[in-house]
């Protein structure tokens, strides 16, 4: 059964896995594994062999598991925080070798605290592009998620996921209840920048009030523009004029500055 | 805007209005490349038991002694802020060219995914690399001759090392750069990754075109190339 313990506790052993693990296979090398506290209002502590490893761990919090990758954590168990109440019996954790995955602790749709694995498209994404990525880990029915107005991802359930490679700028998000009603969440403004993949977790519970959205950014997937081609005609013959961009004035230069302020925007 | 199921449309809605959104249209065709996205599937994330299971013996180690673990590397509560907070390059000056001051146009990729490049009379700012003093190789390109027009970069193969050219930001500050390496091309031979370097020490990279014009296609054989180092800030512009 997976709790939500069940991987929480892996945070437990990486300081140990630092020390075990460095040297073996290459595998891992390339391996990222993140964790997510995706459960609003539990703080949880963590105890392995009966010892308090991790203490306060809290919603949104981050931790790297990447070097423990390719391995099996012994029995380890959650505590509600600051108490000796054993909330999760969690058992053996074994993680992926190799790869990218997030692991987020939630509520499923039903709000019991579940534990999602998601592999995280490291793919090369074009010059000038962004990945926006959408996962819904909320305790909430079906969902619609728009994006500047129109539906971008419908009907996503619980545990599933939505990805788009899109146009560098800023997508206005929101989510509504599959078939359409208010936005449940949003709107809100979020950054496509250019070689980064932003990941959004739908969290919390309906019921309870409390959705929201977590964030998870992967950048230096971008890749160089195909080619420079910088002129389509001869130049003149005379090698001493000036180019025009030499009459171009200060106050010019002023101007530009404007405009350029105006643009600036976005690089994660 | 009213909501629709197609990914298409939607696809393509997102895609205009958020090129909308940058106000770096000009030159850009949107539609086609909108044309080529769209949003996948949903995909249902693994159970943990689907996970690749271990095959390390290394853990075969018995018991996990009691360490305090760190503080976490992050929260994930905070949505990305979409500000650059950094000096951007407005304009250019290379007197040893004869440019006494270009102004600087930050630019993006067309949709065919070449550099776009501005008019004859501008440079062009790569502006999702770095910034001239960022880490990286920041990319400033101009044409040699646009539209039988002498471009601001038209005598750039004449750069060479030891020149000093200056690049003037949006808040006044102007900084001097020294050229210390200048390079020909074949242009499918140009070394993008480290052209478009996005990390190592700070670069200003000077790109036109050059080499024999091909009148039959309208280009360049080559891309001439200038690399240039930042020497100190002189703060604010007289």
């Amino acid at each position: 059964m997976h709790t939500l313990g069940k991987i929480l506790v892996a945070v437990a052993a990486l300081s140990l896995g630092l020390a075990l693990f460095a040297a073996p296979s290459g595998a891992q090398d390339d391996a990222r594994i993140h964790l997510i506290h995706g459960i609003p209002g539990v703080d949880v502590d963590v105890a392995s062999d009966g010892a308090v490893v991790f203490e306060n761990f809290a919603f949104g919090d981050t931790q790297d598991l990447s070097a423990l990758a390719g391995t099996t954590l012994p029995s380890v168990q959650v505590l509600a925080a600051g108490t000796d109440t054993v909330a999760i019996d969690a058992g053996d954790v074994a993680l992926p070798a190799s790869g990218n995955y997030t692991i987020i602790a939630h509520l499923d749709a039903d709000g019991v605290p579940a534990i999602a694995v998601f592999q995280n498209d490291t793919s090369t994404i074009a010059a000038g592009e962004g990945r926006l990525v959408v996962r819904h880990a909320a305790a909430a029915p079906a969902v619609d998620v728009l994006a500047n107005d129109t539906v971008a991802f419908a009907g996503v359930e619980n545990g599933q996921e939505g990805s788009a490679d899109l146009p560098v700028g800023t997508i206005s998000a929101s989510v509504e209840a599959a078939g359409g009603s208010d936005p449940v969440i949003g709107p809100t403004d979020l950054p496509v920048a250019d070689g980064v993949s932003l990941t959004v977790y739908a969290v919390g519970s309906l019921d309870d009030d409390t959705l929201t959205v977590l964030t998870e950014s992967i950048s230096g997937l971008g890749s160089a523009p195909t080619a420079v081609n910088t002129g389509n005609s001869p130049i003149s013959d005379d090698g001493s004029e000036l180019p025009l961009a030499a009459l171009i004035t200060a106050g010019a230069v002023v101007a530009v500055s404007g405009g350029v302020m105006v643009r600036r925007r976005v690089e994660a | 805007m009213s909501k629709h199921p197609s990914p298409r449309v939607f696809v393509i809605a997102l895609a205009v209005a958020a090129f909308a959104a940058t106000a770096c249209g000009g030159q850009r065709s949107d539609s086609e490349k909108a044309g080529a996205l769209g949003p996948r599937p949903p995909a249902t994330a693994a159970p943990l038991d689907d996970a690749e299971p271990s095959t390390d013996t290394a853990r075969a180690e018995p018991s996990v002694p009691a360490l305090q673990f760190g503080t976490p590397i992050g929260t994930a509560t905070d949505i990305p802020s979409a500000t650059r907070d950094v000096a951007l390059p407005v304009g250019f000056r290379y007197p040893a060219l004869g440019i006494e001051l270009a102004p600087i146009d930050a630019v993006g990729v067309e949709p065919t995914g070449e550099m776009e490049i501005p008019g004859a009379d501008a440079v062009g700012w790569y502006e999702f690399g770095p910034s001239p003093g960022e880490t990286g190789s920041a990319v400033l390109a101009a044409h040699i001759a646009y539209n039988g027009v002498d471009g601001v970069f038209r005598d750039l193969v004449g750069s060479e090392v030891g020149d000093i050219f200056t690049v003037v930001f949006d808040d006044g500050s102007e900084r001097d750069h020294l050229v210390v390496e200048r390079a020909q091309y074949d242009k499918a031979a140009l070394p993008f990754d480290r052209v478009f370097a996005r990390s190592g020490a700070p670069v200003v990279t000077l790109i036109s075109c050059g080499g024999d014009f091909q009148g039959s296609l309208s280009s360049y054989q080559d891309n001439i190339v200038a690399y240039a180092v930042p020497l100190e800030s002189q703060g604010e512009a007289a």
